[in-house]
């Protein structure tokens, strides 16, 4: 997108000064993308934001009724509950991606015998789709036909089946898992090209300095880093608000509706009580909290004036 | 231009077909995957005996909703579809339906076609569904593990203090053997099979025309209590609590539950593909004794303004005769013609007979966001089974259901 909007906008500069051949023909390449971007994207956002100023049911005729969806959401306290479910999960899953992801990063970034193998192997569950990924955690967390628990029963560490998915921490807990599993290894790998691009020389000139590991982290890998930690939070976070797949598949919302997040509700709404106008006005709500998010991350992790 | 070659092709075909009033006709008619065992059989019955013939698909039972509203928007909806009997209400609010009232009223046979059916097909006074499968919600029990814990293995309970009783005993039996099985996360498997025991006791969770929740009824307690007290002496396993449905039938079918209610629809199922497991059928009982049903299935519904409706009437007409209702209830639905239920179901399992009369004094709760409050699995109805089978607050989880219960229906599109 912005690479688009930067190619239009330079190509307009330079207009006064005549259009090159050139760039007409760079503009002809672009045109698949522009095409795409237009029907996938711009169009179902125009449709979206239509429909949300209408009562549209699944059935029936539609009607125009304006900012009255919007009014609605600022009353419905399942939503914004769900809302707040979505950013407390968003929150405990990027720290414990990171958490998993950077020291596994650290450890795979230079040649030593075997990292091809461990990167594989982190990197693998990231190639599982996460409707796969949810069945296949949906059966191993089951407590009778599953894994965890008769497992645990017969090593002795419980005493009965415990069922995980029964009550909210660790219902909770086994999604940030399982999450975590499928992600950290794609986390891994863009810290990894991040770590690799630091020259090396600096790193030398500053053990020469005399700084420790420590203190070379701090003062030259993660200033260095700021650009890919920024690519790698965004698609966490982004990924994190819109997520669905894992509450639904593996545990419907439950237990007892404390995991509903805030795209759930907005199918619910559309394809359960069958309200698409009001589900179109949700996630266009949801559109803007996540661009505004996007938009301080960018903001936050700017380049810092007078760096390169 | 293309509109006018159209009609130019529609004359050639007319005249080419001569004065043939009634050229063969071929009408679209959907159903959900749970009549993909006896759906096609009819059909096929159907195309062979008539001129006019049916084209048939099968929906996934999630997306046949969403995906005929879809249609519908876009003018490719079915000539007719087989729909969840509950959705007809809200199917009919919607402005969607062919109203067939005169129609079907002139069907000689309409004041024996299954009444749960015909109520949830009714909306306004006016009939826009009517019945096409069924199901009724009955109590099964496994005789071999009966007989093993000393119980009369032809004997089923027939109130709940027999059905805790009974359960207990199986249960002493030890190992993986577990006296009752309920799905405890399935809020449509619990509409199907919970409430019946409290209809039995004379109580209800909707008023009879859907406008009020009456989930503060004394019976609702008692039913709770019963579930209650055997997951606590645990008699229920561990995996209930989270069942959204998958295991619904599956728990009983591995031969290591005591007892389960369940659905006439476990008898074809058991028979074909579980044939070692020997199990007595009979109705779900009330407190003190007596009994109820749930009628479940499907209504038949045309499509507002569809031009195939002759063929449509045809087909519902071939479904409803001896020979229709037969090939049904062959291959996995009821009979929904009272009168001559008994004659199709006269050649095959005498259990039948007790689901079949469960049908015919069945039961639909009637309301057009049955979707919202009972089905979704988020939804109040839902979550308050899980609440009070299994957790701490049964009359807080009880007030607050009651309580957003009523404000969905409350919200509902008055038309």
């Amino acid at each position: 997108m912005t690479s688009i909007a930067a190619t239009a906008s330079s190509a307009r500069a330079r207009k006064l000064v005549g259009v090159s051949r050139r760039q007409w023909v760079g503009l002809l390449y672009v045109l698949p993308a522009v095409a795409l971007v237009t029907v996938f994207f711009v169009i179902p956002l125009g449709m979206t934001a239509w429909m949300s100023l209408n009562n549209w049911p699944l059935m029936g005729e539609h009607a125009f009724i304006g900012f009255d969806n919007y009014v609605a959401i600022l009353r419905d306290n399942r939503f914004w509950n769900a809302l707040k479910f979505t950013f407390y999960y968003t929150v405990i899953v990027t720290i414990a991606i990171f958490a998993v992801a950077f020291p596994l990063a650290i450890f795979i970034e230079r040649p030593r015998p075997l990292t091809n193998l461990y990167r594989t192997a982190f990197f693998m569950p990231a190639v599982v789709g996460f409707a796969s990924a949810s069945l296949l955690w949906s059966w191993l967390l089951n407590v009778d036909s599953g894994l965890f628990s008769p497992a645990a029963l017969d090593l002795g560490l419980t005493e009965k089946k415990v069922n995980l998915l029964a009550t909210f921490q660790p219902a909770f807990w086994s999604i940030i898992a399982m999450v975590v599993w499928k992600v950290a290894g794609f986390t891994m790998i863009i810290l990894m090209t991040g770590l690799q691009s630091i020259p090396q020389d600096l790193q030398e000139a500053a053990v020469i300095d005399g700084a420790g590991p420590f203190a070379r982290f701090r003062a030259i890998t993660l200033p260095l880093m700021r650009r890919t930690l920024a690519l790698a939070l965004i698609l966490s976070v982004a990924g994190s608000i819109l997520a669905f797949d894992q509450f639904y598949i593996i545990l419907r919302g439950g237990p007892r509706n404390q995991t509903l997040t805030a795209v759930y509700w907005i199918f619910n709404q559309s394809f359960v009580s069958f309200k698409l106008g009001y589900g179109a006005a949700l996630s266009m709500v949801l559109l803007l909290i996540l661009v505004a998010l996007s938009l301080i991350q960018l903001w936050l992790l700017r380049k810092p004036e007078g760096l390169d | 231009m293309n509109s006018m070659i159209a009609k130019l092709a529609i004359a050639a075909a007319v005249i080419g077909c001569g004065l043939q009033a009634a050229s063969a006709e071929t009408a679209n008619i959907w159903v959900r995957a749970d009549g993909s065992n006896f759906m096609p059989r009819i059909v096929d019955a159907f195309n062979k005996a008539h001129k006019d013939q049916i084209k048939l698909d099968i929906i996934p039972n999630a997306e046949i909703i969403p995906k005929y509203g879809a249609a519908a928007a876009g003018g490719t909806a079915p000539d007719a579809l087989s729909l969840d009997l509950i959705y007809t209400p809200s199917f009919a609010a919607a402005g969607q339906l062919e109203d067939i009232t005169d129609w079907a009223k002139s069907l000689p046979y309409f004041s024996s076609l299954s009444p749960a059916h015909v109520k949830t097909g009714t909306y306004k006074g006016r009939i826009y569904g009517l019945p096409f499968s069924a199901d009724s919600s009955v109590l099964i029990w496994n005789k071999k593990l009966f007989k093993q814990a000393g119980l009369d293995p032809e004997k089923g309970p027939t109130n709940w203090a027999e059905i805790e009783a009974d359960a207990e005993k199986v249960n002493a039996l030890g190992g993986d053997i577990k006296g009752f099985y309920f799905s405890g996360n399935c809020g449509g498997c619990n509409i199907f099979t919970f409430t019946p025991l409290i209809w039995a006791s004379g109580g209800d969770i909707l008023s009879e025309d859907g406008s009020k929740a009456t989930l503060d009824s004394p019976q609702l307690r008692g039913a709770i209590d019963l579930y209650r007290s055997m997951v606590k002496k645990g008699l229920v396993p561990a995996g209930a609590e989270t069942d959204v449905g998958h295991d619904f039938f599956a728990a009983f079918a591995t031969g290591k539950i005591g007892l389960s209610p369940s659905g006439a629809f476990a008898i074809g199922a058991l028979n074909t593909q579980y044939p070692d497991i020997d199990y007595g059928i009979t109705f779900l009982p009330g407190k003190d004794g007596g009994w109820s049903s749930f009628a479940g299935g499907d209504n038949f519904v045309v499509t507002k303004g569809t031009k195939k409706i002759e063929v449509v009437k045809e087909f519902l007409d071939f479904a409803y005769s001896l020979e229709g209702q037969t090939i049904l209830a062959k291959y996995g639905s009821l009979p929904v013609r009272g009168d001559i239920a008994k004659e199709a179901l006269k050649d095959l399992d005498p259990r039948y007979q007790v689901a079949a009369e469960a049908m015919a004094k069945g039961k639909t709760p009637y309301s057009v966001v049955f979707n919202d409050l009972i089905n979704s699995a988020n939804g109040p109805w839902t979550q308050m089974i899980n609440e009070v089978f299994f957790g701490d607050d049964v009359d807080g989880a009880i007030a607050n259901a009651q309580e957003t219960m009523q404000s969905i229906i409350d919200q509902a599109p008055q038309k």
